[in-house]
C-alpha cells in the first residue's frame, strides 16, 4: 500500500505548463519595472565604468597582446570578457541572493508553489529571469562598447546569444547555491569563492596562457572561461571550430545545474 | 469536498499525521482544532499539494491529491501561516501576479485584483508596499490573494495567529462573510474561540490523531457538559481544595491558579460542599473539551 503510493507518485506523468514559467517571469518583470531606474545603474553604468577604466585606462598601458595567434589591442581583448563577466554577475546574483530572499526571507516560493506552479516551472522562471537580466546587461554594455569603438566585428552581435547562455548556466548554479544555503551569510561565499575568482581568472582580463602552467588546466575547467572564449571569437570575428567544445561545455553544465537545482529545492521546500 | 482516509504523514520515522480520516462537505466551514504539533499544518500542506502524502487516501473535489497535487491547487486557495507576501511589488501587484500563476491573462488578473481588494477593504492601499501594512492588513491581503483564482475550497492555516484582538475580529468578520458566500473553508486553529465562532463542524487533533469530531455544540455537550465550575482557592488553601475536589469524583484540571471542574454526564457539578474557595460557573467551551480529551490545555507547549 505504502510502496504502491510512492510508486504512483513517482510515476506521475510529465506535466508541464508554460504559463507557470511565464507567471514566475512576469512576477520578476513586475518587480523590475517598479525599480527600473535603480536597476539600470547596475545593468549599464557599473559595467560601463569598469569597461571604460580597463579598456581606456589600463589598456593604454598594455597595448597589443597575443590572442590565439592574433595580435589584438587590449581594449578589444578585454571587452567581451567584461560583457560576459557581467552577464554572469547579474544572473548569479539574481538566482542566488535574490532567490534566497524569495525562498527563505520572504517565503515567496511557498506562495508560488501553493498556486498551480510546479517546482520545475518555478526553477525555469527563476533561471529564465536570471538569463533575462544577463541579456539586458549584455545588450546595454555591448551597445556602450560598440559606440565607443571597442568591438571590431559585426559578428559581435552573437555575444548577445552568449550572454543569454551565460545567464542560464550561472542562473542554474546560483539557484543550486540558494537551495542549499542555510543563511545569507553562507551565501556570500558564492560571490567571494566563486564569482570573484571566475571573473578574474577565466581569461577575462588576460589570456589563460599568461598563467603558470599548472594553473592553466584549472582555468580551462572554469565555467566562465568558455562563454568568454566564444564571445571573444564573436568580438574579433575570429570564429574557429574548437569553440564548439566551449559551447558544448555550457550546454552540458546548464543541463546538469537545472535539474539539480530543481531537485535541491524540492528537497528543501516540498517535504 | 475533502475526503481523507487513514491519511499518514511521516518525517523520517516520526508520524506527524498518524492515520486520520475526515470529510469536509461542500459549502461548510470545517475546523481542525489542536495545539502546536498536533499535525494540523502537515495535514493542510498535504491537502494543498505542498507535501507528499506518505500513505492513505486523500481526495479533493474529486481529484486524487496523493498523485495529482497540481490539479488540486487549480481549485483551492491557500493561506499559510507565513503570509509569503511579495515585498518587491505593490499590494495590488501581489494580487495581479498571483493571478498570473493561475494562468489568468492581464485583464482578468487586474479585474480580479480590483475585486478582491475592495472586498477585503484594502482598496485604498493598492499602491502601497506590503511592508507598510499592519499585521492584520497583511493577513487580509493573504486571504484576499487566495481568492483571486475563485477557488472552490479555501485552506487557512491558523488565520489569526499572531494578530491583536481587533485585527482578529476583523479577519473573523471577513471569514464569516465568505462563509455565507458559499465557499468551502477548511481551517486550522489553536484558538477554541475561533473554532466555536466560525466552524460548522470540526475535529479536535492532538499528536497526529483525531480525538473527536462534530459540531462545536455537540462536542461540548458530549465531552464537557453544559457548564463547568471554576474554583479559585483562597490564599493558602490550594492543597486542601485540591484534595476536596479530587475526592468529589469530578473531572478536574488545574490551569494557573484555578481549578476547572467538569460535571459528570453533562450534569452541573455540585460543589456546595467545597470549603476555602470561590466557585463560579460558566458555559463549557471547546478548551474544556480538549482538556477532557487530553488532560492538557490547547496553549500548552
Amino acid at each position: 500500500m505504502n510502496d504502491s503510493l510512492a510508486k504512483r507518485q513517482a510515476q506521475r506523468r510529465f506535466d508541464f505548463r508554460l504559463r507557470g514559467v511565464v507567471g514566475v517571469w512576469l512576477r520578476h518583470y513586475t518587480a523590475f519595472k517598479a525599480g527600473w531606474m535603480v536597476e539600470m545603474t547596475g545593468i549599464l553604468l557599473e559595467p560601463a565604468f569598469i569597461l571604460a577604466a580597463v579598456a581606456l585606462g589600463i589598456g593604454k598601458l598594455v597595448g597589443e597582446l597575443e590572442n590565439d595567434n592574433n595580435e589584438i589591442s587590449y581594449a578589444v581583448f578585454v571587452t567581451p570578457g567584461i560583457v560576459v563577466g557581467n552577464a554572469m554577475w547579474h544572473s548569479l546574483f539574481e538566482c542566488s541572493w535574490g532567490a534566497f530572499r524569495r525562498l527563505q526571507t520572504n517565503r515567496i516560493y511557498d506562495s508560488i508553489l501553493a498556486a498551480p506552479v510546479s517546482m520545475r516551472e518555478l526553477v525555469m522562471g527563476e533561471i529564465g529571469w536570471g538569463a533575462t537580466r544577463a541579456l539586458m546587461t549584455t545588450i546595454a554594455v555591448l551597445a556602450f562598447a560598440a559606440i565607443t569603438g571597442l568591438v571590431e566585428s559585426p559578428w559581435a552581435i552573437g555575444i548577445v546569444l552568449i550572454g543569454i547562455l551565460t545567464g542560464l548556466m550561472f542562473g542554474g548554479f546560483g539557484l543550486m547555491a540558494a537551495a542549499i544555503a542555510p543563511s545569507t551569510h553562507m551565501l556570500t561565499l558564492v560571490f567571494t569563492m566563486v564569482g570573484t575568482p571566475l571573473f578574474f581568472f577565466s581569461g577575462t582580463f588576460f589570456p589563460i596562457s599568461t598563467l603558470p602552467t599548472w594553473m592553466q588546466p584549472v582555468a580551462w575547467a572554469l565555467p566562465l572561461t568558455h562563454p568568454v572564449r566564444i564571445a571573444r571569437g564573436f568580438a574579433t570575428g575570429d570564429l574557429y571550430l574548437s569553440l564548439l567544445w566551449s559551447l558544448l561545455y555550457i550546454v552540458v553544465a546548464t543541463a546538469i545545474f537545472f535539474p539539480l537545482a530543481t531537485r535541491l529545492l524540492r528537497r528543501r521546500l516540498l517535504v | 469536498m475533502v475526503r481523507a482516509s487513514a491519511l499518514v504523514k511521516k518525517f523520517g520515522d516520526f508520524p506527524a499525521v498518524n492515520g486520520i480520516s475526515f470529510k469536509v462537505r461542500s459549502g461548510e466551514t470545517f475546523g481542525m482544532l489542536g495545539p502546536n504539533g498536533a499535525g494540523k499544518t502537515s495535514t493542510l500542506r498535504m491537502i494543498s499539494g505542498l507535501s507528499p502524502v506518505t500513505s492513505g487516501e486523500l481526495e479533493i473535489d474529486g481529484i486524487d491529491a496523493t498523485t495529482n497535487p497540481r490539479s488540486v491547487r487549480d481549485v483551492i486557495g491557500v493561506v499559510s501561516q507565513h503570509d509569503g507576501l511579495d515585498p518587491d511589488i505593490s499590494v495590488r501587484d501581489n494580487l495581479t501576479v498571483y493571478g498570473f500563476y493561475f494562468g489568468l491573462d492581464r485583464d482578468m488578473a487586474n479585474r480580479r485584483a480590483a475585486e478582491v481588494l475592495s472586498f477585503f477593504g484594502l482598496k485604498s492601499r493598492g499602491d502601497d508596499s506590503v511592508d507598510d501594512l499592519s499585521g492584520g492588513m497583511r493577513r487580509r491581503l493573504t486571504i484576499a490573494r487566495a481568492f483571486v483564482s475563485r477557488p472552490r475550497l479555501v485552506v487557512l492555516d491558523e488565520p489569526t495567529t499572531g494578530l491583536d484582538p481587533s485585527s482578529r475580529n476583523r479577519v473573523w468578520e471577513q471569514l464569516a462573510v465568505l462563509k455565507n458566500s458559499g465557499v468551502t473553508v477548511l481551517m486550522s486553529t489553536h484558538y477554541m474561540e475561533e473554532a466555536a465562532i466560525l466552524c460548522d463542524r470540526l475535529v479536535i487533533m492532538d499528536e497526529g490523531r483525531i480525538l473527536a469530531s462534530g459540531t462545536p455544540d455537540q462536542l461540548i455537550q458530549d465531552s464537557a457538559g453544559a457548564e463547568v465550575a471554576q474554583v479559585r482557592p483562597e490564599d493558602g488553601q490550594r492543597d486542601s481544595v485540591h484534595r476536596q475536589l479530587r475526592d468529589s469524583g469530578y473531572e478536574i484540571a488545574e490551569i494557573g491558579a484555578i481549578f476547572t471542574v467538569r460535571g459528570l454526564n453533562g450534569m452541573k457539578a455540585d460543589l456546595s460542599g467545597i470549603k476555602g474557595a470561590r466557585i463560579s460557573y460558566r458555559a463549557a467551551n471547546l478548551e474544556d473539551v480538549f482538556l477532557s480529551l487530553t488532560g492538557k490545555g490547547l496553549q500548552d507547549e
